[in-house]
């Protein structure tokens, strides 16, 4: 089966139309995803046993099961309960709540990475821990925690995917469309293949450069 | 003014029957001693023996497990007194240096009196240039760790431990993590804070400093206190053969 291009390029401004929803939605998740895993990440670390724990059981949790399935409980679940999400919040927030686990994590090795002797410097000079974290220990995390935060904004634009799943209009549920309106099976999905590439190779090449830059 | 008046007071430190363990491994035995306004302590011992540890405990970055210390007149106690105050008024430098990597030598020297102090930035890096020429690094105050040897990254830490204004100063092995070559003129900075009337606890194996600037050697071994004394005494009569032992040793390297 040939690839055929003409085709392509004739569905592209519809093709491209999803990568919008799909590249929109990559960044509405990742910003609430960032926030909440910091938060997450911090008290995991230093929120005491109680927070400590409740933070662990969360991450595990979603660690350990389909992003799709929290996908379809958010969308098709809640609502029994009187939570109403349209598609997009829905999408969003799942794949918020999923990846703030993920990015949680990402933070909390960061902070780990950082040598003990840069907290006692900072506890010798009578800093409280607070004060260690705010100007001693975050920035020079966030450096670290950049490589590994660009591979997960990569990783979320191909996982926005499964909202095809609830019928979300993305590239790839585009490409799908495509398919079944011209019994082409290959061409569209190809095209598709192309579209979600030139959107994370530049990412994953960016955060190799960062990660070099940090060495 | 307020130092004056301490001053005449005599004593800053006392160490009483101090212990620490690690789980079941108990690296400090029970050690006992004083210190005077202005005196100069070197601490040596075979690595185990527990200096490093001690000098850590003394500000609390290592809770000691018993003992009483007292500071400057007040009982230190976790929780009965303010262990941050305390730590403001010793200063500490390490054998690593532990500067802090994303910040220029003058941010690394004025970022304790900004934050702790509430100093104004400006009075603060006034200040802080002040130090960094003292440690003859006034020409580096714009750089960053990264771009420093291990010499003036050291100089750059004494510089910021200084600018907390303390009325003890601990080094714990300043210079083992020096090139040969640079471990000089971190020496001579030490010299320098001792001939001004510093009040300091340097663990070290130097002994040309210590016969330099000390007016008194503890030797310790296997977490206890073996013997104490004048450089001179220490290093030419030592009393113990596990003093004699480690000082031939550090003759011959």
């Amino acid at each position: 089966m040939a690839i055929d291009f003409r085709l392509i390029w004739e569905k592209l401004p519809f093709l491209l139309g999803g990568a919008w929803t799909t590249f929109s939605l990559t960044c509405v998740s990742m910003v609430f995803a960032t926030v909440a895993g910091l938060i997450v990440g911090l008290l995991n670390m230093f929120g005491g046993r109680v927070l400590g724990t409740i933070t662990r059981v969360y991450i595990e949790a979603v660690r350990g099961t389909p992003a799709l399935l929290l996908i379809l409980i958010v969308y098709y679940a809640l609502p029994r309960f009187g939570l109403n999400f349209p598609q997009f919040p829905a999408a969003a927030v799942s794949l918020a709540v999923c990846y703030a686990a993920y990015i949680a994590e990402v933070f909390r090795s960061a902070v780990e990475s950082i040598p003990m002797g840069q907290t006692e410097a900072a506890y010798s000079l009578g800093m409280s821990r607070l004060q260690s974290l705010r100007y001693i220990i975050l920035p020079q995390t966030f450096r670290r925690v950049l490589p590994p935060l660009a591979n997960e904004f990569a990783a979320l634009i191909k996982d926005t995917s499964l909202v095809a799943f609830i019928s979300m209009e993305d590239l790839l549920f585009r490409s799908k469309m495509v398919s079944a309106a011209t019994y082409d099976y290959f061409s569209p999905l190809v095209g598709a293949a192309l579209i979600y590439l030139v959107m994370t190779l530049p990412i994953m090449q960016w955060s190799r450069s960062l990660e070099k830059k940090v060495d | 003014m307020a130092d004056e008046k301490t001053c005449s007071t005599g004593r800053i430190l006392d160490v009483v029957d101090l212990h620490k363990s690690f789980g079941t491994l108990e690296v400090i035995k029970g050690v006992s001693f004083g210190l005077d306004h202005k005196e100069r302590l070197v601490l040596m011992g075979p690595s185990g023996s527990g200096k490093s540890t001690l000098v850590r405990c003394l500000n609390w970055i290592e809770p000691p497990t018993s003992g009483r210390i007292v500071f400057d007149g007040q009982e230190v106690q976790a929780g009965a007194c303010d262990i941050r105050k305390l730590r403001e008024d010793i200063g500490m430098v390490f054998q690593q240096f532990n500067v802090f990597p994303h910040l220029t030598a003058l941010q690394n020297v004025a970022l304790g009196p900004i934050v702790v102090k509430k100093l104004p930035r400006a009075d603060a890096e006034a200040e802080a240039r002040e130090l960094l020429a003292k440690v003859g690094l006034a020409h580096r105050a714009d750089h960053k760790p990264g771009q420093m040897s291990g010499g003036e990254q050291q100089r750059v830490a004494i510089a910021r431990a200084l600018a907390m204004h303390p009325k003890l100063m601990l080094f714990d092995e300043p210079t083992s993590s020096i090139d040969v070559e640079l471990i000089r003129e971190v020496l001579d900075v030490m010299v320098k804070l001792a001939d001004e009337g510093m009040t300091m606890i340097v663990v070290t194996h130097e002994m040309g400093f210590a016969k330099e600037v000390a007016d008194r050697v503890i030797f310790m071994d296997r977490g206890l206190i073996i013997e104490t004394g004048t450089p001179a005494e220490v290093f030419e009569h030592p009393q113990q053969e596990r003093t004699q032992n480690f000082l031939s040793k550090v003759h011959l390297a």
